[in-house]
C-alpha cells in the first residue's frame, strides 16, 4: 500500500565519511532513488485545486517547484497514518501539518540519514538543559517560542485535542523535536513550498540563525574576501545547476554551503553540516573533536585530547543511552576534508597557512582567556562565593558574554577570515572584558582570597605577564613620559624645542608634573576598573 | 331541493367526538409547535447543568455573537426543521435526558470533558446523516461570499459530494479531533493535566469508576 511502501535498504551512514578521501569521480548530492510510481497521490489534485484559492501564494510556490515538475504533490509529503500523534483529518484525508525530516526521508533518504545526528539536528537537544536559565528565569517562556526555539527548534507538543501547542508551533528551528520523534526541520533552510536548490545554496539560507552577537557568521562571511567575491560575482555562481560541485560547476566564490556541506572535487556533498569542523567554537573552552558515528546513525563529538573510542565499543550518548561506535573521524581527518574544499581554489600551502592562523587564534583564546576564566568561575562556585543559580550575579553575565558572544565572535571571525570580527568585534572585546570587567569583578567577589582563586589562574602560559611591567612605553594612547627630572629652566626649554612629541601637549611637556600626570592617569584607570567591582561587591 | 342528510352512523355522540377530537388535534398541534419551540431554546437546553459547558464555548463563537446580529440557538442547529422531524428529534433526544438522570454524572466538569468526544462524534454523524440540513436553514451554498478573496469560488468549485460538516466542524464547541485520528490516551492526558487529576484518573472516570 502506498503509505507503507517498503523503504529501500539504507545507505550506510558512514559511507560518505569512509569514502570521503578515496572516492574517485564526482559524487553528486544524492538523487532521489525511489521509483516515481511511488508518488503522485491521487488526492493531491484536490488539495491543489482548493489551495490555489485558499492559499494561492503557497500553491504558486509549489507550482514552481521541482516537486511539482516531478509530480510530487501535497499528499506525498503531508499524508500521515491516523495513529501518528499529530495526524489530523482534513477534507477527508488524514494528514499532518508538520512534514518532518523523516517524512522528507521517504524519498530523500541519504539527506535524512546525514542530517539525523548532525549538530543541526541536535540543536535543540544540545541546549535543552541550558535554555531555562535564560528563557524562563531571565525572561519568560514567551521568549523561548519567539527566540531560542526559532533557531534551535522546539519540542513540538500535540495537545489532546489534536491541535499543535502554539508555544511550540509554528516552528522551523533546525533541531526541532518532531511529533514522530525525528529531529530537525528541512524547511529551516529549504524554504517551503518551492524548495529551490538555488535558495538553499545562498548564504541567506543560513542568515536567520547564523547572525547576531554570538554567531555573526552572515556578517563574517560578508566581510570576508569570500563574501566580497560572492557579492561581485553572484551571476557566475550557477546556483540553479543540478550538479553544483565547487571547482567544476562554479568557481566564482564559496558560500556557507560550499565549505560546510557542498561537493567539491572528490569530496561528496553532505547534510551533516558539522562534519568538516575540527573545533568546538561555541563553548567556553575550544577543543579539537573526534566525530564519532554510532551504529544507530547518531553522532557524538568527543574531545581529541582523549583516546578515540574503539570501533564496536559502547559509548554514552548525550541523552544517557549508549550506542556502539561505527566510525571515528579524527580532527585531522575532518580538517583534511575541509582543506580539500579550499584546495579547489587555493594552493595547499596557502590553505595550511590559513588554517594555522585560525588554529592559533582559537588556541590563544582558550589558553589566555577561556580556560582561566572557566577555572576562576569554577573556583568561585566551588567556594560558595557564587550561587550555582545562573545569572543572579553580575559576574555571570560578564563571563557569559566573554565566551558566548565576544569569544565566539573572535573564533568565528578567524575561522572565516573577517579581520574585524576576529579582532575589533572579537578578541579585542574579549581582552577588554577580561581585564576591565571580569577580573576586577571576580577579585571583588573573591575578596581576601583573590590571589588564590583568581590570580593563580593567570600564571599558566605567561599570557598575562605583560601586566607586571606597568612602566612600558605608551605610544598607543599618546602618553610619552617627560625626560628624566634633572631639570632647570633652560634645559626644560631645550627639551620643549627638540621634543618631536610636543604635539602631545605643550602643557604636559612644560609642566614639571609629569610623574603626577602619570599617577593621576593610573589612578583613574584603577578607578574605572574597580568601579564594576565595587558595584558587584555592593550587590 | 337538496337536503343534507347525515349518514345514519353519525349519531350525536359521534359528532361530538369528531368535533372534540378535531379541536383536540388542533390544540395538540399547537402544543407540539410550542413544545418543540420551547425545547429548542437555549434556556431550556441549559436547564441541565451539563449543557452549560457546551454553552460556554458557544457563547464565544460567531454563531452566538455575529456582527450581522443573527444568533443561532441550540435548536437552530441541533433540531431538524418541520414539526414531524422536530418532534422525532426531541423524542429521540429524550435518551439524553435519561442519561442525564440515570447515566454518568455529566454535571461534573471532568466527567463531561471525558465524554465530550463521544458526544461530538454523535453530533457530527447526526449532521452528516441529514446532509447538514440545519446549517442550510441559514447558509445557502450559492450565496456564500466569505471575507477572503476566494471563499465563494471554493464553495462553488470544491464542494461536490461534500456536506457542510465534512469541512466545518469544531466551529462552536470545544475542539475534538475527527474520529479517525482521535486518540483517547492523549485526550485523557489533556483532561488530567487541565483539571489537575492524577494520571490514569480520566480512564477510570470513563469506565464509570470514581
Amino acid at each position: 500500500m502506498y503509505l507503507t511502501a517498503p523503504r529501500r535498504h539504507r545507505v550506510p551512514i558512514a559511507l560518505p565519511l569512509a569514502l570521503l578521501l578515496t572516492f574517485s569521480g564526482a559524487v553528486l548530492g544524492a538523487k532521489v532513488k525511489l521509483d516515481p510510481s511511488s508518488w503522485g497521490h491521487p488526492a493531491g489534485g484536490d488539495c491543489v485545486s482548493c489551495h490555489e484559492k485558499a492559499s494561492p501564494g503557497l500553491a504558486e510556490q509549489w507550482h514552481g517547484s521541482a516537486h511539482a515538475r516531478a509530480g510530487v504533490n501535497c499528499m506525498d509529503c503531508h499524508q500521515a497514518d491516523a495513529a501518528e500523534p499529530d495526524a489530523i483529518e482534513h477534507e477527508g484525508q488524514v494528514i499532518a501539518t508538520i512534514v518532518s525530516p523523516k517524512d522528507c526521508g521517504r524519498c530523500h533518504e541519504t539527506e535524512y540519514q546525514e542530517q539525523a545526528g548532525s549538530v543541526h539536528a541536535e540543536a535543540y537537544a544540545i541546549i535543552a538543559a541550558r535554555v531555562p536559565a535564560l528563557a524562563d528565569n531571565l525572561t519568560g517562556p514567551a521568549m523561548q517560542a519567539a527566540g531560542c526555539d526559532q533557531c534551535h527548534g522546539s519540542e513540538v507538543v500535540v495537545r489532546g485535542d489534536g491541535t499543535l501547542d502554539p508555544a511550540s508551533w509554528p516552528n522551523s528551528g533546525i533541531g526541532r523535536i518532531n511529533p514522530d520523534g525525528s529531529k530537525g526541520s528541512c524547511s529551516s533552510c529549504h524554504g517551503r513550498h518551492r524548495f529551490s536548490k538555488a535558495q538553499a545554496r545562498e548564504p541567506d539560507a543560513c542568515v536567520r540563525c547564523h547572525s547576531g552577537p554570538d554567531s555573526p557568521d552572515k556578517e563574517i562571511f560578508e566581510a570576508s574576501k569570500h563574501g566580497m567575491l560572492y557579492a561581485a560575482q553572484r551571476d557566475a555562481m550557477n546556483l540553479d545547476a543540478d550538479s553544483w560541485i565547487a571547482g567544476k560547476d562554479y568557481t566564482a566564490a564559496p558560500t556557507c554551503v560550499t565549505c560546510h556541506m557542498g561537493a567539491a572535487g572528490k569530496i561528496p556533498a553532505t547534510h551533516d553540516v558539522g562534519m568538516r569542523n575540527v573545533w568546538s567554537l561555541n563553548t567556553p573552552i575550544s577543543e579539537r573533536q573526534y566525530l564519532v558515528v554510532l551504529e544507530d546513525g547518531s553522532r557524538l563529538e568527543l574531545p581529541a585530547d582523549e583516546k578515540p573510542p574503539k570501533r564496536g565499543s559502547e559509548v554514552a550518548k548525550a541523552d544517557g543511552t549508549t550506542g556502539k561506535v561505527k566510525v571515528v573521524a579524527t580532527p585531522e581527518r575532518r580538517r583534511q576534508v575541509m582543506s580539500l574544499v579550499c584546495q579547489e581554489c587555493h594552493a595547499k600551502s596557502f590553505t595550511e597557512g590559513f588554517m594555522t592562523q585560525f588554529d592559533d587564534v582559537v588556541e590563544l583564546y582558550t589558553a589566555k582567556f577561556g580556560a582561566p576564566a572557566a577555572a576562576i568561575m569554577n573556583g568561585l562556585y566551588g567556594q560558595d562565593l557564587l550561587t550555582p543559580l545562573p545569572f543572579d550575579e553580575p559576574l555571570e553575565f560578564t563571563y557569559w558574554e566573554l565566551w558566548h558572544d565576544e569569544g565566539a565572535r573572535a573564533r568565528h571571525g578567524a575561522s572565516m577570515a573577517s579581520p574585524n570580527h576576529a579582532w575589533w568585534d572579537g578578541m579585542y572585546l574579549v581582552g577588554r572584558n577580561f581585564y576591565s570587567r571580569f577580573l576586577p569583578e571576580a577579585r571583588a567577589i573573591a575578596g581576601d582570597r583573590a590571589a588564590e582563586l583568581v590570580d593563580a589562574h593567570l600564571e599558566t602560559g605567561g599570557h598575562h605577564r605583560w601586566l607586571d611591567d606597568p612602566r612600558q612605553a605608551n605610544p598607543i594612547l599618546g602618553y610619552v613620559p617627560s625626560p628624566q627630572p634633572q631639570r632647570t629652566g633652560p634645559a626644560s626649554d631645550a627639551a620643549t624645542a627638540t621634543e618631536p612629541a610636543a604635539a602631545s601637549g605643550a602643557a604636559a611637556a612644560e609642566s614639571p608634573a609629569g610623574p603626577d600626570v602619570d599617577q593621576t592617569a593610573a589612578s583613574q584607570t584603577a578607578t574605572a576598573a574597580d568601579r564594576p567591582a565595587q558595584e558587584a561587591a555592593a550587590e | 331541493m337538496i337536503r343534507l342528510q347525515a349518514p345514519q352512523f353519525i349519531t350525536r355522540h359521534v359528532l361530538f367526538a369528531l368535533v372534540a377530537g378535531g379541536a383536540g388535534g388542533v390544540v395538540f398541534m399547537f402544543f407540539l409547535l410550542e413544545f418543540d419551540h420551547f425545547t429548542s431554546s437555549n434556556a431550556f437546553c441549559t436547564t441541565c447543568h451539563s449543557m452549560t459547558y457546551a454553552e460556554e464555548t458557544y457563547k464565544r463563537s460567531v454563531h452566538y455573537d455575529s456582527p450581522s446580529g443573527v444568533r443561532a440557538t441550540c435548536g437552530d442547529c441541533h433540531v431538524s426543521e418541520g414539526l414531524i422531524m422536530a418532534t422525532y428529534d426531541h423524542t429521540v433526544g429524550t435518551k439524553d435526558l435519561l442519561k442525564q438522570l440515570f447515566g454518568p454524572k455529566y454535571d461534573d466538569p471532568v466527567v463531561n470533558l471525558v465524554h465530550l468526544p463521544d458526544a461530538a462524534f454523535a453530533a457530527r454523524d447526526w449532521f452528516r446523516k441529514r446532509d447538514s440540513a440545519t446549517c442550510k436553514r441559514c447558509h445557502t451554498l450559492d450565496a456564500i461570499q466569505g471575507t477572503r478573496a476566494n471563499t465563494a469560488a471554493i464553495h462553488q468549485e470544491e464542494t461536490e459530494g461534500k456536506t457542510c460538516v465534512d469541512c466545518h466542524y469544531n466551529l462552536v464547541h470545544r475542539k475534538v479531533p475527527d474520529r479517525k485520528t482521535f486518540k483517547r490516551d492523549a485526550w485523557n492526558a489533556m483532561v488530567e493535566q487541565e483539571l489537575g487529576l492524577a494520571p490514569g484518573a480520566a480512564a477510570k472516570i470513563l469506565a464509570g469508576e470514581r
